[in-house]
């Protein structure tokens, strides 16, 4: 809302500064988001008469101009390019040292410094400027001519009349009673504690021509439009405002139209109920019925769009057609032109969820559905016509028809609420006194009927104030008067223990174990493209309503976005991309791990990890090589093992997933929590990635609840042996399976099997390798003998050569 | 004859040491002069046949014989050893350790783990909900009647008629107000969505954290407090702040709090459009409405809550001019964290 400070004070004496009352707004939860002060940047500039041009000897298009910048000072030279500079014209004189605001000559139009200058051998003592220039107005072709009426010397904010400021306040939807100047001045007047002077006017009426004479209202749809009231005025000329009025509008934000429209928008600007001019002459019948819309009627907004109806809309009829849409749009077939002679002036309260939906359905915001939607004064409407009819005879010079018809079967009556002052106390931690209370209500209008029991006042709330709805919203205007700085910032003094979060310790364990490897967070949206999503999945959740194609669909996979990432990075000449992200991913129906907190939405909690590109930086040490699958394996168990679980199991996938190649899936305690592998090829095309990828993903809900219950194992005090061994088996062998060959036939002695070469080549022989593991020996209650060990070693050797067929291998 | 002797093992003695290079020198020395089969030894056997008026001079001569070449030796051996020293330690230790590869933490999770540890140390559990919500718990327990103007103040993505993405993490105070046991003191972290266009500023989706403490005799003045001693321990000690009245539909009064702008020190700049005022967070006293829909009775228990955005923080605190850049990843960004 944009508010004129000049017409404000209409309403309140403010003995305060501008910057005071912006503060006390701000206080009183009407927040001023800026100030704005008129004619600024214009400082500098005077009225100056032009008192000869002659012809610049060097240059055609230029003239040499004499200007008197005030009677009685001495004329001043100055060369002038503009085509309409012509001796008498009062014009805009900025001198040495004067910002003109905008340089027409500058692409982006930056503000310049005047300097005296010579320009072509000619001395020129200052400028003469045009609307563009001094952004006045968008007329940069000559130089701006004044009224005749101007006086040299004077300066030109003055003579523009432009000392108001403007001030743009946020009102929050709770406060429709502060979208007009005198709703605002309210406030105002009881934080300085002054009077509220509400507009004074005398209404003169033609008493020989009753309105009922002229016109009727009916209204059939009474639940949408609880109050409809109609005034003549006949013989107006449509015309121009007056400046006082062009200068309120504008300062308020309106552009100011003709003297009809321009007094039903200073109206509504005043009081907050928004009006309507009807050209009375072209209403069918001159009468008004207010009906629902036809299903399929179609209807022309004079603003030129057409509508197809659904039925549900609120419309303002002739005897024949429809004229309006109630509260919303006026139509292109009644509206006021300069030819109009008789108005039908509308002031109506319509129920503002009618309103609401009829704008939102038809997609068109007004003013004024604007403000029947946050809800009006119902009993308001015939102070606002009333008001518009003395500014239109006034200013049109036409007759106002005696009496208004107001159509209001059920008047709406002020709301009664009981507020306990114990209640207020409790609610803000204040020991506000019941006069304190009763001083801060009376002060915005709430009239305090009796007082049944001491400390409880029943309160009778003005019709302007429809969010005051119960007890609280007492309170909180009590808050808001008395000040929220008033009321203490309570410390807790009592000691509130809250058991550590468990889970939430360890996501932050689980986050700095992959940020010491190496490995950096990320954040990705959550909507991705169709297509992409059902790369992924076909079990989609969407929006309706989205932003764009490319923002449809919710992320099946983390990978989805994620891979959006890593193709940037490498987009963007990324030689190492190690990332991880924990995030939700969605599903309509969605398997295990799913959450549906609501019907037909599932919702999972997954950390996902990719690795691309180089394995590390470069360095001096390490030869540079790319990731491969044993850098995501190995990152994935042992950060497993790194917060705790050390339980997990792997399973070896011989087909690719709908994702990855290479899967291996991951267990913990008998459950499925996620897997390893490579990115499918299909998919890393389509994100324009020509690298591996490696991902991996683990459910989050599974990570942190597993328990991780820490229990003490002996280990043995006796002296370890190591021995290794080596086996020849065909290459098609896993290594895991004699691993777990060799833990079986070796236990309890061996203790630890280590993998450390792999080797195939000629020497061991076509379609064989050699795999050689390192064995630790030992056991808890003496030292092994060397029979004891070499009986341990030789049955390991004979298990794994009879079960793969392995030789062994002399190292 | 035995002076002629320990003259000669002397020199000899004195020509062999010099030329000791190495620990193996060293101990081929050690043998020949100075173990129990060497020189020396040696000649402590032939003291046997000399005249016994004689022995006590020539054994002074053999001992101080042996001391000074133990004594030499020793020094011998010290010099060998620590040239041995010198030569392992002739590297460039100007060379780089072995760095290992840093991984960072995103900005905008820094910024809510600092959030939710100064949560947490004032009493504070942590609750999760979910992003796409029902409209009961998005809006309507929220006191945000159907039809009503404030549903304006939140642009809604919807997923059907009545399911949205949450616009707000303030759905989990409902659901935490119907399943969990009085007292109640939780904060509520999350992603939300706003259906408004992407731009340097302002993105369709964001994180949020809201709290809550539902209580007996819960009042604004602990509210005030409690957000004072926030804002003070997260944007330090010497800010200051304002409250002003607002309006949220789940809370009355309703308050937003702003700090002086700390990039320009309450001067005015264009971050704070010139105000010199950064808004950082809305609370309130839990609505009337919204406590009985969550099964509570307002006149026996009242509570308050608040909510703040974590990536316009964000943005300010690490100096950020483009919302984008967080969800953009570039690893030339997350490096610097
Ligand atoms: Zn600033």
């Amino acid at each position: 809302m944009r508010i004129s400070f000049k017409w404000l004070q209409q309403y309140v004496e403010l003995n305060a500064s501008i910057e005071d009352v912006a503060a006390t707004l701000t206080r009183l939860g009407l927040e001023v988001e800026s100030i704005e002060l008129q004619g600024k940047g214009l400082e500098g500039f005077r009225v100056a008469e032009v008192l000869e041009v002659k012809k610049h000897p060097n240059a055609d298009r230029l003239k040499v101009c004499s200007v008197l910048p005030a009677a009685g000072q001495e004329p001043l030279q100055i060369v002038c390019g503009a085509p309409n500079v012509a001796a008498g014209q009062k014009v805009i004189l900025g001198v040495a040292g004067t910002t003109v605001p905008h340089n027409q000559h500058d692409p982006e139009g930056k503000p310049f410094v005047l300097n005296n200058a010579t320009i072509r051998g000619v001395e020129s003592k200052g400028m003469l400027c045009s609307g563009k220039e001094l952004g006045i107005s968008d007329d940069g072709s000559g130089i701006m001519v004044l009224d005749p009426s101007a006086v040299p010397g004077t300066l030109l904010t003055q003579h523009l009349g432009l000392d108001d400021c403007s001030l743009e306040i946020g009102i929050t939807p709770n406060r429709p009673d502060c979208l007009s100047h005198i709703g605002i001045a309210r406030d105002l007047a009881a934080a300085y504690g002054v009077a509220l002077k509400m507009p004074n006017g005398t209404l003169n009426e033609d008493a020989t021509r009753p309105v009922t004479a002229v016109t009727s209202v009916e209204v059939l749809n009474a639940a949408d439009c609880p109050r409809y009231t109609a005034r003549v005025i006949t013989n107006v000329t449509v015309k121009e405002s007056p400046e006082w009025m062009k200068q309120a509008l504008t300062a308020a934000g309106l552009r100011p139209i003709n003297n009809v429209v321009d007094v039903t928008n200073y109206v509504m600007l005043e009081y907050g109920q928004p009006l309507h001019a009807f050209d009375m002459d072209r209403l069918e019948g001159k009468r008004i019925v207010v009906r629902s819309a036809a299903a399929g009627e179609v209807f022309e907004t004079l603003d030129g769009k057409k509508h197809t109806l659904s039925g549900t809309e609120l419309m303002i009829c002739d005897a024949a057609r429809a004229v309006a849409i109630g509260g919303v749009m006026g139509g292109a077939n009644s509206e006021i032109s300069p030819s109009t002679t008789n108005v039908l002036l509308e002031s109506a309260y319509f129920l503002p969820t009618s309103v609401r939906k009829t704008a939102k359905r038809l997609g068109i915001s007004t003013d004024a559905s604007y403000r029947f939607e946050r809800g009006i004064d119902p009993n308001m409407t015939q102070h606002a016509s009333d008001r518009a009819a003395q500014l239109l005879a006034e200013l049109t010079g036409g007759t106002v028809a005696a009496g208004i018809i107001d159509v209001y079967p059920s008047p709406i009556q002020p709301r009664t609420l009981t507020v306990r002052v114990n209640r207020v106390n409790a609610m803000l931690g204040t020991e506000l006194s019941a006069d304190v209370v009763r001083r801060l209500l009376t002060s915005i209008g709430i009239a305090i009927k009796e007082e049944a029991t001491s400390g409880t006042f029943t309160c009778s709330i003005p019709t302007f104030r429809p969010d005051i709805e119960q007890e609280i919203d007492l309170i909180e205007e009590v808050a808001r008067l008395h000040g929220y700085d008033n009321i203490e910032n309570k410390s807790s003094g009592e000691v509130v223990f809250t058991a550590p979060d468990l889970r939430e310790q360890r996501v932050t364990e689980l986050r700095r174990w992959l940020e010491s490897n190496g490995v950096s967070e990320i954040i990705t949206n959550s909507l991705i493209d169709r297509n992409s999503a059902a790369l992924f999945s076909r079990d989609l959740v969407s929006v309706r309503n989205p932003l764009s194609a490319e923002l449809e669909v919710l992320r099946p996979s983390m990978l989805a976005t994620m891979l959006q990432t890593v193709a940037h990075n490498f987009n963007h000449s990324a030689e190492r991309v190690h990332l991880y992200e924990i995030g939700t991913v969605f599903a309509a129906a969605g398997g295990t791990g799913f959450q549906h907190y609501v019907p037909g939405v599932g919702e999972r909690s997954v950390l996902g990890i990719c690795l691309s590109g180089d394995a590390h930086s470069l360095t001096w040490h390490e030869k540079q090589r790319k990731v491969d699958i044993f850098d995501i394996k190995g990152l994935v168990t042992s950060l497993l093992t790194g917060i705790g679980l050390d339980n997990s199991n792997l399973i070896y996938y011989n087909a690719p997933s709908s994702l990855t190649e290479m899967t291996i899936g991951i267990e913990i305690n008998g459950s499925y929590v996620g897997f390893i592998g490579r990115c499918r090829p299909d998919i890393l095309k389509r994100y324009k990635i020509d690298q591996d990828v490696f991902y991996a993903e683990l459910d989050m809900n599974s990570v942190i609840s597993e328990g991780r219950n820490k229990r003490y194992r002996e280990y043995s005090r006796f002296p370890k042996v190591v021995r290794d061994v080596a086996f020849i088996v065909n290459s098609g062998v896993s290594v895991a399976s004699i691993e777990q060959q060799i833990r079986t036939s070796g236990a309890p002695a061996v203790t630890s099997v280590t993998l450390f070469d792999v080797f195939e080549g000629k020497s061991v022989g076509e379609g064989k390798k050699s795999i050689a593991f390192s064995l630790t020996l030992n056991a808890t209650e003496k030292t092994l003998t060397d029979a004891e060990i070499d009986a341990v070693l030789s049955s390991v050797i004979t298990s794994v050569t009879d079960t793969f067929g392995a030789t062994l291998r002399s190292l | 004859m035995l002076d002629h002797s320990i003259t000669e093992l002397r020199d000899a003695i004195g020509r062999d040491l010099p030329s000791i290079a190495s620990p193996d020198d060293l101990e081929r020395f050690r043998i020949t002069y100075l173990s129990r089969s060497g020189r020396i030894a040696a000649l402590y056997d032939t003291l046997k046949s000399v005249p016994k008026e004689e022995k006590p001079r020539y054994g002074q001569l053999i001992n101080a014989l042996k001391q000074e070449t133990e004594q030499r030796f020793e020094e011998r051996k010290q010099e060998i050893e620590s040239r041995a020293t010198a030569a392992r330690d002739a590297v460039d230790i100007t060379m780089p350790g072995r760095m290992r590869d840093k991984g960072t933490r995103h900005p905008i999770t820094r910024t809510m783990d600092e959030m939710k540890s100064i949560f947490t140390s004032m009493g504070f559990g942590i609750v999760y909900g979910p992003e796409v919500e029902d409209d009961y718990h998005n809006f309507e327990a929220l006191n945000f009647a159907p039809h009503h103007p404030a549903r304006d103040m939140q642009d809604t993505f919807f997923v059907k008629d009545d399911l949205v993405l949450r616009t707000h993490t303030t759905p989990v105070q409902v659901r935490v107000m119907k399943d969990r046991p009085l007292p109640l003191r939780v904060i509520m972290p999350g992603r939300v969505y706003r259906n408004e266009a992407v731009s340097a500023r302002s993105n369709y989706f964001f994180h949020q954290v809201d709290g809550l403490y539902v209580d007996k005799h819960v009042t604004f003045a602990d509210l005030k407090g409690t957000l004072v001693t926030f804002a003070k321990n997260f944007y330090g000690s010497s800010i200051q702040y304002r409250f002003r009245p607002s309006y949220f539909p789940f809370t009355e009064p309703s308050l937003e709090m702003d700090i002086t702008c700390f990039l320009c020190a309450g001067k005015g700049c264009r971050i704070c459009k010139h105000s010199g005022w950064l808004e950082v967070l809305g609370a309130g006293m839990v609505h009337p409405n919204v406590l009985r829909n969550c099964g509570h009775d307002p006149e026996s228990v009242s509570g308050y809550a608040f909510g703040m955005g974590v990536d316009r923080i964000s943005l300010l605190r690490y100096g950020v001019d483009d919302i984008r850049i967080f969800f953009e990843n570039d690893i030339r960004f997350l490096n610097q964290f």
